[in-house]
C-alpha cells in the first residue's frame, strides 16, 4: 500500500517537475482565480451583510429595544426602568427616545419623515450618529428649538432621495408639524450621513423640547440598550424578562426586516455563484487531466505492460490534481490577504445600506479550499479511470 | 536444476489458443487453435508475413490481452485465468517487455526508466539504484544514466527499454519487433544484446520478427500464416 502511494507520488512529481513548466504555471494560475472568486464571491456579500448589520446597530436599534406594553402607546416610569436596565451586567448604555411622525418644511419644499427625541448624551452611548456629522454640530441637552437632519431630509449632500429633499443648510430655519397637531419652527443645528439610507431619512431634536410638545414627563416611545457584545441580545433580554419588565422586549434583528431579505437574498447568490466557480473548476480540472490522459495514452499503457497497477496510476493523476489545486489555493490566499483584503479595507464599497468590505470567515475560506480539493479528487479521478479501464491493448496501439 | 535440465523444462506452453475480435458484425479470427511450447532457456523468433497474428500471440502470451480460448501454461500453472490484479504482478515480477516503439517515459531518465518495475515491486531505494545503474552498464549506457529520453538516439532508447525489461530479473523477455524502428547497426547492436543475454545468463526470449537476417541468432523460429501454426 505504502510502496503503491510513494510510486504514485514519485510518477506525479516527475511528471509536474519535468512537465511543460509554463503551461503549468498557467493552471496554478486559473486555479489560484478560481478560489480567490469563491473566497471573494463568498466574502463580500458577507462583508455588506456585516456592514448591513452593523450599521442597524449603531445608527438604528441598538442591540436590545424595549417598547410599550400592549395597547399602550407609551413606557411609563422610564427613569425607574432605566436604573434597573442600567445594573444588569454587559449593559453599557440606554437611551429613551420619544418617536413621532412629522412634516417638515422649508420655503415651498416639505416632506414627512421621522423625528425622534433623545437625550443626546445617553444616545452618543448607544449609536454612533454623533460621529458622522457632516455640517454644523450635534444636539446638546439643554438645547431648544435645534434639529440634526439626516442627509437625505436636508439634500445637497449627494444623497439618494435628492428629489424629496428640503434643500436646507445649517443655520435655516425650518418649521416642523408633529402629529399632534403642534408646529413649531427650528433652526437646523446639524446635518449627519450614517451611510445608511434608513438613519439618514431621521431627524433629531432634544428629549426636552418634545416633552413639551407632547405634555409628557417621564415617558418615552423606546428604550434602545447597548450590550458591550453583538450576537447575545437573547440572554439579555431573558434577564430583564427575569427582572420583572412587562414591556414588549425585542432584539435588533425583528427590524432588519427589510434588510433581512437582502442578505437572505445575498446569501443565495453567494452559493450559487460559488457553485458555479466550483464546477468550473470541477470541468477545469477534468479537461486538464482528461487532455493530458489523452496525450499520455500510450505511455499510461506501456506502465501498465510492464505490470504497475491501474490504481497506481489513477493516484498519480489525482495527485497532480492535488497539486495543482493546492498550489492554487496557496497563491489564492497569498492574493486574498494581502492584495485584496488591504485594498478593500483602504477602498469600502458603498452601498445604500453602508460601506461594505469583505468579510472573511476562516471557516468559509476552509470550506471553500475543502471543497475544490474534493472537486479535484473527483477531476482527477474520472478521466484517468476512464483511461485505465480500457485494455493495455487499446490503450497503446488503439485509436 | 542444472542448466542443462532446465534447458528440458517446459517454460511456457500453449494449447488450442485462439483469439477472435469482434469487429462490428464481423468476427476476425486472429488466432487460431495454435499449440506449441517454450523451453526455458530458448531464444525464439515468431515469424510469419504481417496480419499473420504474430504481435497478437506474442500479447496473449505476455498477459496484456486475454485469448478467446485455450489456455497458456507458465511453469505449470494455467495463467489464462488470472485476475487483471493478478496478471499485473505476474507481468512486473516474471515477464520483461521490449516494443517497437521504445516506450520510454519522456519526463523519466534513463536509470529512472528502468528502475521503476523495480520500484513497483517494493525494492529497497539503495537495491533498484545499484541494480538500475548496473543493468545499465550491462547494455552499453553507463554513461547515460541521467538522460531523458530526447537526447538520445532510437538504439539507445531501446537499450534503455531493454535495461528496463531485465530490472526484475525475468523468466521470460518478450520482444515485440525491438528492431523495426532502428537503423542497420542499432539493430544489429540490439539482437546481439539478446543473443549475449541469453547464452550469458540463459534467459528466455521469444522475440516477433520480420527480419529474415534475425533467423541466424535465434534457437527456434514460430511460423504463422494466417493465425495458424505453420511450422516450427
Amino acid at each position: 500500500m505504502f510502496n503503491n502511494f510513494k510510486l504514485s507520488l514519485f510518477l506525479a512529481s516527475k511528471s509536474m517537475m519535468r512537465g511543460n513548466k509554463s503551461t503549468q504555471l498557467l493552471i496554478i494560475f486559473i486555479m489560484s482565480l478560481i478560489f480567490v472568486n469563491l473566497v471573494f464571491i463568498g466574502s463580500i456579500f458577507l462583508g455588506v451583510t456585516e456592514a448591513t448589520n452593523k450599521q442597524v446597530i449603531n445608527s438604528l436599534y441598538s442591540n436590545v429595544v424595549i417598547e410599550p406594553k400592549k395597547d399602550e402607546k407609551y413606557i411609563s416610569d422610564v427613569y425607574s426602568l432605566e436604573q434597573k436596565i442600567k445594573g444588569v451586567p454587559g449593559v453599557v448604555g440606554i437611551s429613551s427616545q420619544y418617536v413621532t411622525g412629522a412634516t417638515l418644511s422649508y420655503k415651498d419644499k416639505h416632506g414627512t419623515w421621522i423625528v425622534r427625541a433623545i437625550n443626546p448624551d445617553d444616545e452618543m452611548k448607544v449609536t454612533t450618529n454623533h460621529n458622522y456629522l457632516i455640517a454644523g454640530n450635534y444636539l446638546s441637552k439643554l438645547d431648544e428649538n435645534e434639529i440634526l437632519l439626516g442627509k437625505e431630509i436636508a439634500g445637497g449632500y449627494g444623497g439618494d432621495l435628492e428629489y424629496n429633499s428640503l434643500g436646507v443648510k445649517v443655520g435655516d430655519s425650518i418649521d416642523v408639524l408633529f402629529d399632534n397637531g403642534v408646529k413649531k419652527s427650528y433652526r437646523v443645528k446639524g446635518i449627519f450621513d450614517a451611510n445608511f439610507i434608513q438613519t439618514n431619512v431621521m431627524a433629531y431634536i432634544s428629549r426636552n423640547d418634545m416633552e413639551s410638545i407632547v405634555g409628557l414627563e417621564d415617558k418615552a416611545s423606546q428604550i434602545l440598550v447597548k450590550t458591550q457584545d453583538n450576537g447575545n441580545e437573547d440572554r439579555y433580554i431573558k434577564q430583564f424578562l427575569e427582572m420583572g419588565i412587562k414591556e414588549e422586549i425585542k432584539p435588533w434583528t425583528v427590524y432588519a426586516g427589510m434588510v433581512k431579505n437582502i442578505t437572505n437574498s445575498f446569501d443565495m447568490i453567494a452559493m450559487m455563484i460559488s457553485a458555479i466557480g466550483l464546477f468550473v473548476a470541477v470541468i477545469t480540472i477534468f479537461i486538464i487531466v482528461y487532455t493530458s490522459t489523452i496525450s499520455k495514452r500510450k505511455q499510461i499503457g506501456i506502465l501498465r505492460a510492464v505490470g504497475i497497477e491501474g490504481s497506481i496510476i489513477i493516484q498519480s493523476y489525482i495527485f497532480q490534481a492535488l497539486f495543482i489545486v493546492i498550489s492554487g489555493i496557496f497563491i489564492g490566499l497569498i492574493i486574498i490577504f494581502f492584495a485584496i483584503k488591504p485594498w478593500f479595507i483602504e477602498h469600502p464599497l458603498k452601498f445604500p445600506i453602508g460601506l461594505a468590505s469583505l468579510l472573511i470567515l476562516p471557516e468559509k475560506v476552509s470550506a471553500n479550499a475543502v471543497s475544490l480539493i474534493i472537486a479535484a479528487l473527483a477531476a482527477g479521478f474520472i478521466p484517468s479511470w476512464l483511461a485505465v479501464r480500457k485494455t493495455i491493448i487499446d490503450t497503446i496501439w488503439g485509436d | 536444476m542444472t542448466r542443462d535440465e532446465a534447458a528440458n523444462e517446459s517454460l511456457i506452453e500453449i494449447k488450442d489458443l485462439s483469439r477472435i475480435y469482434t469487429m462490428g458484425e464481423v468476427n476476425v479470427r486472429a488466432l487460431n487453435n495454435v499449440t506449441f511450447e517454450i523451453k526455458r532457456g530458448e531464444f525464439a523468433a515468431i515469424m510469419g508475413k504481417s496480419g499473420s497474428g504474430k504481435s497478437t500471440l506474442l500479447h496473449q502470451l505476455g498477459l496484456l490481452d486475454a485469448p478467446t480460448s485455450g489456455e497458456i501454461i507458465f511453469s505449470g500453472k494455467n495463467i489464462s485465468g488470472l485476475s487483471e490484479s493478478e496478471k499485473a504482478k505476474f507481468r512486473l515480477s516474471k515477464f520483461g517487455y521490449v516494443f517497437q516503439e521504445y516506450a520510454l517515459l519522456p519526463e523519466l531518465t534513463a536509470i529512472e526508466n528502468v528502475y521503476l518495475p523495480a520500484m513497483a515491486l517494493g525494492r529497497k531505494k539503495e537495491e533498484y539504484l545499484k541494480a538500475g545503474t548496473e543493468v545499465l552498464g550491462n547494455v552499453g549506457l553507463g554513461t547515460r544514466l541521467h538522460h531523458r529520453p530526447r537526447e538520445m538516439s532510437g538504439g539507445e532508447q531501446q537499450r534503455v527499454a531493454i535495461a528496463r525489461a531485465l530490472i526484475n530479473r525475468p523468466d521470460i523477455l518478450f520482444a515485440d519487433e525491438p528492431t523495426a524502428n532502428l537503423d542497420s547497426d542499432s539493430s544489429k547492436q540490439v539482437i546481439e544484446l539478446f543473443q549475449k543475454l541469453n547464452e550469458e545468463t540463459g534467459l528466455t526470449i521469444l522475440m516477433v520478427t520480420h527480419e529474415p537476417d534475425d533467423i541466424k541468432y535465434v534457437s527456434k523460429v514460430v511460423w504463422l500464416r494466417d493465425g495458424e501454426l505453420a511450422e516450427m
